[in-house]
């Protein structure tokens, strides 16, 4: 190896024979060849279907995934225990809003009366303030004239004293019998009597004219009274308002609940979990929405594509939007839900239908 | 359940890989035995076998190269073996032959076309040096080459020492920056694990040196491969490093020992490449599965999982894709894979371009594009490799003239 040199190599190597392939190497291989093929030709006819579904669900617009909604489904147990409870709800805002009604309408009623009794007692007041106002200067003009006829009287009584010892001694000098004397004597106490009965009309006069002169404690309750009615005229006001207000809320909210419940009777959840009837349902997709029209022909095929048949028409269109997933490209697709009047139930279990007409027109 | 258990499998195989690339990473900068002991004042004989087939003008750039070696001239020959080609690849060599004078050059010629695995065997009968480095006739090999591949056998147990392949042409396209990438994370960071062990279970067909003992002792079972009756000629490089194994020799990857390939830059190319090494993992597979046992007793269970794993791996992921594009048909669409695989690619890129300047790519995050090939490459690839067994046809080498292997008389 030491010097290089241009160096050819000897033609020792000699070809190999070909080596000899037993009969059952040959079988072997001839079999393999042919499934080789046949798998091969599937993978490629595989792969070239699986490749046109992709494109073909990529451009049609007029697919539809048939759903078939069980009563027991999840999601229906779910809306109709939402539906109970909503009636319930409704049935309960109802009772409250007729007993809020009917304690308004006697809250209405009392309060008229309230607000009818403070007029009456603000004319009561006038009047009697304009009759003392009247009759007070008199009764006080009475009450000195009374001082005075008393003082008067008293004046009398002090002469009636020495009237009694006259009678007295005169009877005690027996010129008077003594019945006479039981008689003059029984005059004179009726005189003292008279007297006082006089002085105690002249007090209660002067009490009445202090009563109307001035404002005393009777006047002050009924002031307090009066303002007593007006404060409970001005809650009860305030409580009708209140009242009303909230009965007009949930008046409102009666109403909602209506409009939700009517709504939710037009689901197809509802209808499925209580029509008598098996209901089919399918999924459109929102891009598909131009092929979903009430009366439009179902078509089921084979091989999601191709075969067509109808087996139905569209039924009803529920607007309520749907999720679901994509029966091809899995992917999450927004959409809304048709009930389908279907002639074939079968199809019902296809992977998906058409609208409107076939998608490759055979 | 079955998808279940193919998703098990596909994420064992998966997790494998993740593990011996981070397990690479770790060995690489703290295990210091995960290098071998190299001894460069060793200085064995050794034999270039430089097999060719249709090459023309770049069989004259290989042989150059390796005149360009630093190895002592006096120890290595090259042994040129052109297997009929098609072209001028012959007067290529003999024009390699006159001109590069400071080494010694033998050409010779196949009798008949026999395929690169004979080819190196015929040029082994004219060697008898200690050494034997089998190269691709389109590498460009480093001066350093061959002095790194013998060093490395100073350790009496390896048998096979491999060499890094890097990229010659890492911007010609999409396809060979993905390549760039491929060859660049494989030889450095995927074998790594397997280098620690001594037990790399694939050392490339560019430039593989194995001790001639032991390819001698190999050659009958080179010559006789075959699948029913069908001789084998593909996936010699894989055999050799598994037969290697097998008679209890280590084996390593020396990333010092540098040569240049041109990976293939147009889609069919590649294809028919990575169609043929397909092939060859699975005969490997088969293989193996039929000599279970043996494996199980003699080699390090690193080799013998890696051995069964990355073919099985490639099986189930065809299945695993199957399932997904049936199952949800456009996950793969999703940012996250073409993410991951844009991070790898940018931190790839950055590691390459600091230590393998000539590889630097100009366009790293078209890496993305990785994503389709895997896909393609798992659910085409795989399926015809399974069904194609009995193809001798190499792929890559333009054919003038079809030569029926085995069946042509001299």
């Amino acid at each position: 190896m030491a010097t290089p040199a241009l160096n050819t190599l000897s033609q020792s190597v000699t070809a190999a024979p070909p080596p000899r392939q037993s009969f059952l190497y040959k079988s072997i291989i001839t079999l393999y060849r042919v499934f080789a093929i046949v798998v091969l030709y599937a993978v490629l006819l595989g792969i070239l279907a699986y490749a046109f579904i992709m494109g073909f669900y990529a451009i049609n617009t007029t697919w539809a995934a048939p759903v078939i909604i069980s009563a027991s489904d999840e999601k229906s147990l779910d809306f109709l225990q939402k539906l109970v409870t909503s009636k319930q709800m409704l049935e309960d805002l109802h009772v409250d809003s007729l007993h809020q009604q009917t304690t308004l309408d006697e809250m209405t009623k009392h309060l008229a009366s309230l607000e009818a009794l403070d007029p009456e007692l603000q004319g009561a007041i006038v009047r009697e303030r304009a009759h003392d106002r009247l009759t007070g200067p008199q009764l006080a003009a009475l009450d000195t004239q009374k001082q005075a006829d008393n003082i008067k009287t008293q004046a009398v009584l002090t002469q009636l004293q020495q009237l009694e010892s006259s009678i007295n001694k005169d009877l005690a000098a027996g010129l008077i019998t003594k019945s006479d004397a039981a008689t003059q004597l029984a005059a004179l106490n009726q005189s003292r009597d008279a007297y006082t009965d006089s002085r105690i009309a002249q007090v209660l006069l002067t009490d009445s004219v202090l009563d109307k002169t001035t404002n005393g404690t009777k006047s002050l309750d009924i002031l307090d009274k009066q303002a007593e009615l007006r404060f409970e005229i001005a809650q009860l006001d305030v409580t009708l308002a209140v009242s009303e207000k909230q009965l007009q809320e949930d008046n409102r909210q009666i109403d909602r609940l209506r409009d939700a419940i009517a709504t939710a009777k037009q689901s197809p959840y509802y209808l499925n979990a209580t029509g008598d009837n098996r209901l089919y349902f399918a999924f459109v997709a929102y891009d598909n929405q131009a092929s979903a029209k009430v009366g439009a022909p179902i078509y089921d095929c084979y091989l999601d594509m191709v075969l067509c048949r109808k087996v139905g028409t569209v039924k009803q269109i529920f607007l309520g939007e749907q999720d679901i997933t994509h029966p091809i490209f899995k992917t999450q697709v927004r959409g809304f839900t048709i009930q389908m009047e279907l002639s074939h139930p079968n199809s019902a279990k296809s992977k998906t239908v058409f609208l409107g007409s076939k998608p490759l027109l055979f | 359940m079955a998808p279940i258990l193919l998703w098990l499998v596909m994420v064992l195989c998966l997790l494998i890989s993740v593990v011996k690339y981070l397990m690479g990473l770790i060995l690489k900068f703290s295990f210091p035995t995960a290098n071998i002991q190299k001894d460069y004042t060793w200085h064995p004989t050794v034999s270039v076998l430089l097999p060719c087939y249709n090459e023309g003008e770049t069989v004259y750039q290989t042989i150059e190269s390796i005149s360009k070696s630093n190895y002592p001239t006096e120890l290595f020959e090259v042994i040129a073996q052109d297997d009929c080609s098609a072209d001028d690849s012959f007067q290529w060599m003999i024009k390699a032959q006159r001109d590069f004078t400071n080494i010694r050059i033998r050409t010779g010629r196949n009798p008949a076309n026999c395929g690169k695995a004979r080819t190196v065997c015929n040029a082994l009968q004219h060697s008898d040096s200690e050494i034997i480095i089998s190269i691709d006739s389109d590498c460009i090999f480093h001066p350093n080459a061959i002095r790194e591949l013998t060093a490395c056998f100073a350790e009496p147990r390896i048998g096979s020492v491999g060499g890094r392949v890097g990229v010659r042409n890492p911007n010609d396209s999409v396809i060979t920056a993905i390549q760039t990438i491929i060859y660049y994370s494989a030889f450095q960071l995927y074998k790594v694990p397997e280098n620690w062990t001594r037990s790399v279970c694939c050392i490339s067909g560019c430039l593989f040196a194995i001790r001639r003992d032991l390819l001698l002792e190999i050659e009958p079972a080179i010559r006789a491969r075959h699948w029913f009756g069908i001789p084998v000629n593909q996936g010699e490089d894989r055999f050799l490093t598994h037969q290697t194994l097998l008679r209890g020799y280590g084996t390593y990857i020396n990333n010092d020992a540098l040569c240049w390939t041109t990976v293939p830059n147009t889609l069919s190319v590649l294809f028919k490449q990575q169609l043929r090494w397909r092939r060859s993992i699975v005969r490997d597979l088969f293989y193996t599965l039929r000599t279970l046992p043996q494996h199980v007793w003699k080699l390090h269970p690193n080799t013998v999982l890696t051995l069964v794993l990355t073919p099985v791996g490639a099986i189930v992921a065809l299945l695993v894709i199957v399932t997904m594009l049936t199952s949800d048909p456009l996950a793969w669409t999703g940012p996250m894979p073409l993410l991951a695989y844009l991070g790898i690619a940018a931190a790839l890129s950055w590691v390459i371009s600091k230590y393998s300047v000539e590889e630097t790519l100009e366009h790293p995050l078209a890496f993305g594009a990785y994503i389709a090939w895997s896909i393609v490459s798992t659910l085409f690839i795989t399926p015809l490799a399974l069904f194609t067994m009995d193809s001798a046809d190499w792929g890559t080498r333009t054919k003038t003239q079809e030569v029926p292997l085995g069946n042509t008389s001299a």
